[in-house]
């Protein structure tokens, strides 16, 4: 279909063709130009061969002079007054990234969206008027896509970034040390205790945790050793970190004391026996469905205090019950951080210190972190007075989803307790904020300045969805960054916000950098043109929500690409167009040039291929 | 001779109302119902008597005489007299003539639509071949009327007889000029010969007066004559018959058609429905913009065409994707032409162009000048759709058919049936130029 002049400017280096049949001494303008977005599917179709076309911004005021037909290339010999334009000399037509060729370079696998490139164009209106056009791949097929940028680009970003400012002194805003207590064994005893390295807790403590939460109707309390990983599991709610702070410290610093080899598992169903998980759960044997080892995720080898609660019936899809779950789990963590405050430093393992460092003069960057907020399950708590505790969080939900500004270091220090548990491959547990990679690698990057986080939660409604927006513009407004981060779990209806975010970022003009999890199940619904720098959590084979605990979230591969890309989007370097289909490809291709640029390997994650195969698994997807 | 029937809403606006009653005896020319609102009034096309009022029309007996006589407006200036006889656009708008022509151009253009855009219509450029100078001097007293300073016809430069005719005419007239049209359609959508006479492109909510002129179709003028000069009301009409008929799918041009006569009638005129072929439907109105009809469906003051097409085709329950635009019919007319053929409907895009109108109608934004169809054909495809039934302009028919086949899609126009049986080639690959040369000085 024919073309506006906005969207000719933006594909000023795509091939020209006509929409419609145009007759000779036409002089060419936008409207006479089939839009670019639709070239895949028509070369795909036999409809389109691109071979000598002059690009648009070459063709535009040029005459025509032998009438054409639709859907042909304006090629040379057809017109007359082509512009000559100097980059397009260097840099013919842009092509879709072909192997090896000089051009194509790193990419991410990317949902598509209305930027230059995609093929999904999707008007975000009011809240109320949302127009969802679809004419590509449709969501079922997936469409996503990918969004590179050259090597050279990546080179030339950094050399951006790094030379020519003047740096200022680092400051270390704060610090945060961890003192780690080694864990071995778990064994149930007369009293809650730590002796040496081995965990007791108190025999009977399950009634009292049933006793404390009305919803609560039945805890079962059961300590997962390596050698009983492959045990059945109702659906994992969340993994948590066992951590308490040191007398007089607060989240986010001075000092915490954390166990090692061991973690906190929240499980659970209603008391008739349903998951508490609408779309996926991952009920199951452990050591089927579990990613090890993602930010989330428990480690091989460590052992799980695993709580298997039943929730009254009917309560599993409202707020109350799962937050129940939670809190009666809490009261055994509780009462095992209590014992941990006294634990003597002779047992201390190791040390670990993270400094939150600012650095005047390096380019500014912040993380907007969506978080689930639509109730239920999908809520979290946020700054509990213990790491990945229950008392004085507060839920987002009820702080009505609005951005909240949080130190790197609190994000680090377990300040939020999430209760998303649903979507299980996509959604961040506890755990992975303790571990938060993106937080990490931004922090410890010497060429940016980190100036802190941004929780904000996803509505349940639109008109919401785009309230928090805009609070989320607001406040990255007011931070004056020189470029954003914005990350998400889960997929689909969030989309809608975090497509927003993008939009109310990018209008300021502040580059930003997406993260989530899109491939094929999770491709975008929604986008606008700020959505062109991408990064796809993906990690499943076949790009889906596998349901396989934390398959699909954010690791240390994605924080490295999407720390590239924005260093390439504060540079001004264009980031390609995404590939009109998912292409693991375009990731694994990303990967080697930034670590080209980098000079460091990066090692990429298993994925659920690397797992024994479930039964579930086998049915229901590879 | 049938019954008269005679409806009460034959214009743009509201509904007329009745101002006779059961038994009464009327003329030619008799009012029998004055407007609510925005309208025009009705007369009685026959001598008879008031046999029915219904709550949408009047049903009156004729009698076995019908004497030329008719009953006349009353006398006033030329306006007046316009509106005393109940003109309404003749082209099928049916807006009210006295309406449009109470603007002052002071220096613009009178526009005659002599387009007769619909396919196997001939009973406009029949009316200048044959009534030229009553149809000239229509086009001045609108010019008198509205103070323009120019009368443009447009016509297609098929119509080579006509134009001579026309050229003749006009060729002392200072101020009246012809713009030839291409051989497309639809050249005679309102706005389309404002933009290829004034070179002018009104927005879709746009009436020609923002191009400081009035578009008037031929007929109309012809009405205006009859209204200032002979104190005629407006109570008949010209129209062709065409279709499968017995005598070889021709044309019938028939000037002067009682309003309230029926299809059926005018057909048995046309000779009647070719027998040994099967029916398909009845189009009352153009092939792109009628719909389909009954045989006691009556006749108004906009009607141009009665049209029996042959059988249609079997989809044998294929799947079908619509493509709907503003040149033909809407989605429901679609919808039953994807019905009649057979095919299950899978699919329905519209053009980029059409604009939906707070009335629900569609417009185009640019009337004959394709904005590319390329997305909308691959979209049909991937719906599952194995034919496309399109509505489109010759411009963008030529553009799907870039497009569809190649994909896959099977194209059939919505006027195939019509074009196939008056031997009319269809609508599909655009070979001809949308610009017309156009004569010396316009003359």
């Amino acid at each position: 279909m024919s073309i506006t002049a906005e969207t000719a400017k933006e594909h000023a280096k795509d091939p020209a063709v006509l929409c419609c049949r145009r007759e000779a001494g036409t002089v060419i303008s936008a409207s006479d130009l089939e839009d670019p977005a639709i070239f895949d599917d028509l070369v795909d179709s036999g409809l389109l061969n691109l071979d000598g076309a002059l690009t648009i911004e070459q063709v535009i005021g040029a005459k025509l002079t032998e009438t054409r037909d639709s859907l042909n290339p304006i090629t040379a010999d057809v017109v007359e007054g082509a512009k000559v334009v100097a980059e397009a000399e260097d840099e013919p037509a842009d092509i879709p990234a072909g192997e090896g060729t000089p051009t194509a370079a790193p990419q991410a696998p990317i949902p598509t969206m209305a930027g230059p490139g995609g093929v999904l164009k999707i008007h975000i209106g009011e809240g109320k008027d949302i127009n969802l056009e679809i004419p590509v791949g449709g969501l079922g097929n997936g469409v996503p896509a990918a969004l590179p940028q050259s090597a050279d680009m990546v080179g030339s970003a950094e050399a951006a970034i790094s030379a020519p400012e003047v740096a200022g002194e680092e400051k270390v805003v704060r610090t945060l040390t961890r003192k780690h207590f080694n864990i071995t064994e778990v064994k149930r005893g007369p009293e809650t205790k730590i002796e040496g390295t081995t965990l007791y807790i108190r025999e009977g403590i399950e009634a009292e945790c049933v006793e404390n939460q009305k919803l609560v109707t039945d805890l079962k309390l059961e300590i997962i050793t390596p050698a009983d990983y492959h045990t059945y599991s109702e659906t994992i709610m969340d993994v948590q970190p066992i951590a308490t702070k040191e007398e007089e410290s607060e989240v986010g610093s001075g000092v915490t004391r954390v166990l090692d080899g061991v973690i906190m598992m929240v499980t659970g169903t209603d008391a008739n026996g349903v998951q508490i998980g609408e779309f996926g759960s991952s009920e199951g044997y452990l050591d089927e469905n579990i990613m090890w080892g993602r930010p989330g995720c428990p480690e091989k080898g460590e052992i799980f205090i695993k709580t298997q609660v039943t929730i009254k019936e009917g309560t599993n899809m409202e707020r109350p019950g799962p937050l129940a779950a939670h809190t009666a789990t809490d009261i055994i963590t509780q009462e095992i951080r209590e014992v941990m405050k006294k634990l003597e430093e002779s047992l201390v393992v190791e040390t670990e210190e993270f400094k939150q460092i600012r650095r005047p003069g390096k380019k500014k960057i912040v993380i907007v972190k969506e978080i689930m907020g639509q109730g239920a399950m999908h809520d979290n708590l946020l700054l509990p007075v213990e790491p990945v505790g229950i008392l004085g969080g507060k839920p987002n939900v009820d702080l009505g989803n609005v951005p909240v500004a949080v130190s790197p270091l609190e994000v680090l220090d377990g300040c939020v307790h999430a209760l998303t548990c649903i979507g299980p491959a996509s959604k961040e547990m506890s755990r992975h904020y303790w571990r938060e990679p993106l937080v990490l690698e931004a922090l410890h990057d010497p060429e940016v300045d980190l100036c802190g986080v941004i929780f904000v939660g996803s509505p349940q409604i639109n008109a919401e969805k785009f309230y928090v927006s805009r609070r989320v513009g607001m406040m990255v407004e007011a931070l004056d960054v020189d470029g954003a981060f914005v990350t998400t779990e889960g997929f689909g209806n969030n989309h809608i916000d975090f497509a927003a975010h993008h939009e109310e970022i990018g209008k300021r003009g502040i580059p930003v950098v997406g993260l989530s999890f899109c491939a094929v199940q999770g491709a975008l619904v929604v986008g606008n043109k700020y959505m062109t720098a991408m990064v796809d959590n993906n990690k499943s084979e076949s790009g889906i929500e596998n349901e396989v605990l934390g398959c699909n979230t954010l690791c240390h591969e994605d924080a490295l690409r999407a720390l590239a890309m924005l260093k390439a989007a504060i540079a001004e370097a264009d980031i390609k167009g995404a590939e009109k289909k998912w292409n693991p490809n375009v990731k694994s291709t990303n990967i080697e040039l930034v670590s080209n640029v980098t000079g460091q390997p990066i090692e990429l994650v298993e994925n659920e291929q690397s797992l024994p195969m479930s039964q579930k698994r086998k049915e229901k997807y590879d | 001779m049938e019954n008269v029937q005679i409806l009460l809403c034959q214009h743009v606006g509201a509904p007329c109302a009745p101002i006779v009653q059961v038994g009464d005896s009327v003329k030619k020319g008799t009012l029998i119902a004055t407007p609510t609102g925005l309208g025009a009034n009705i007369f009685s096309s026959v001598y008879g008597v008031v046999e029915e009022i219904k709550e949408d029309r009047i049903v009156i007996k004729p009698d076995e005489e019908q004497p030329e006589e008719f009953e006349p407006i009353k006398e006033g200036d030329k306006l007046e007299m316009i509106k005393e006889a109940g003109i309404v656009g003749m082209g099928g708008a049916g807006f009210p003539t006295g309406v449009k022509l109470s603007t002052q151009l002071e220096g613009g253009y009178v526009l005659v639509n002599a387009a007769e855009c619909e396919p196997g219509l001939y009973h406009n450029i029949r009316q200048i071949e044959e009534n030229v100078e009553a149809t000239v001097r229509g086009l001045k007293y609108c010019m008198e009327i509205t103070t323009a300073k120019k009368g443009i016809f447009a016509i297609k430069e098929k119509n080579d007889k006509a134009i001579k005719i026309l050229r003749e005419a006009i060729k002392d007239e200072e101020n009246i000029f012809i713009h030839l049209l291409a051989d497309i359609y639809p050249m005679g959508e309102e706005r389309a010969v404002v933009r290829e006479c004034l070179d002018i492109l009104l927005g879709v909510d746009k009436l020609p007066s923002a191009a400081n002129s009035v578009v008037i179709n031929v007929e109309t003028l012809l009405r205006i004559t009859e209204a200032v000069e002979e104190k005629k009301p407006c109570f008949s009409k010209n129209l062709t018959v065409n279709g499968l008929l017995k005598d070889g799918h021709k044309p019938h041009v028939f000037f002067d058609v009682p309003v309230g006569t029926s299809v059926g009638t005018l057909i048995e005129m046309a000779g009647g429905i070719a027998e040994d072929e099967k029916l398909g439907e009845i189009i009352l109105g153009g092939p792109f913009t009628g719909k389909s009809t009954t045989l006691d469906v009556p006749i108004t003051k906009t009607t141009g065409g009665v049209i029996p097409t042959m059988e249609f085709m079997d989809f044998h329950g294929a799947n079908v994707g619509l493509l709907v635009c503003a040149c033909g019919g809407n989605e429901g007319r679609m919808r039953e032409l994807a019905d009649k053929y057979n095919g299950k409907v899978v699919s329905v895009v519209r053009c980029k162009q059409a604009v939906e109108m707070k009335n629900g109608a569609l417009k185009c934004e640019d009337p004959g000048n394709c904005p590319g169809q390329a997305e909308k054909c691959i979209k049909m495809k991937k719906d599952g759709a194995l034919y496309t039934i399109i509505g489109n302009c010759s411009d963008c028919s030529n553009t799907v058919m870039g497009s569809a086949p190649k994909l896959g899609l099977k194209v059939v126009h919505q006027t195939d049936h019509v074009m196939r049986t008056i031997g009319h080639p269809l609508y599909r690959h655009l070979t001809i130029s949308k610009k017309a040369d156009q004569l010396p000085n316009g003359k």
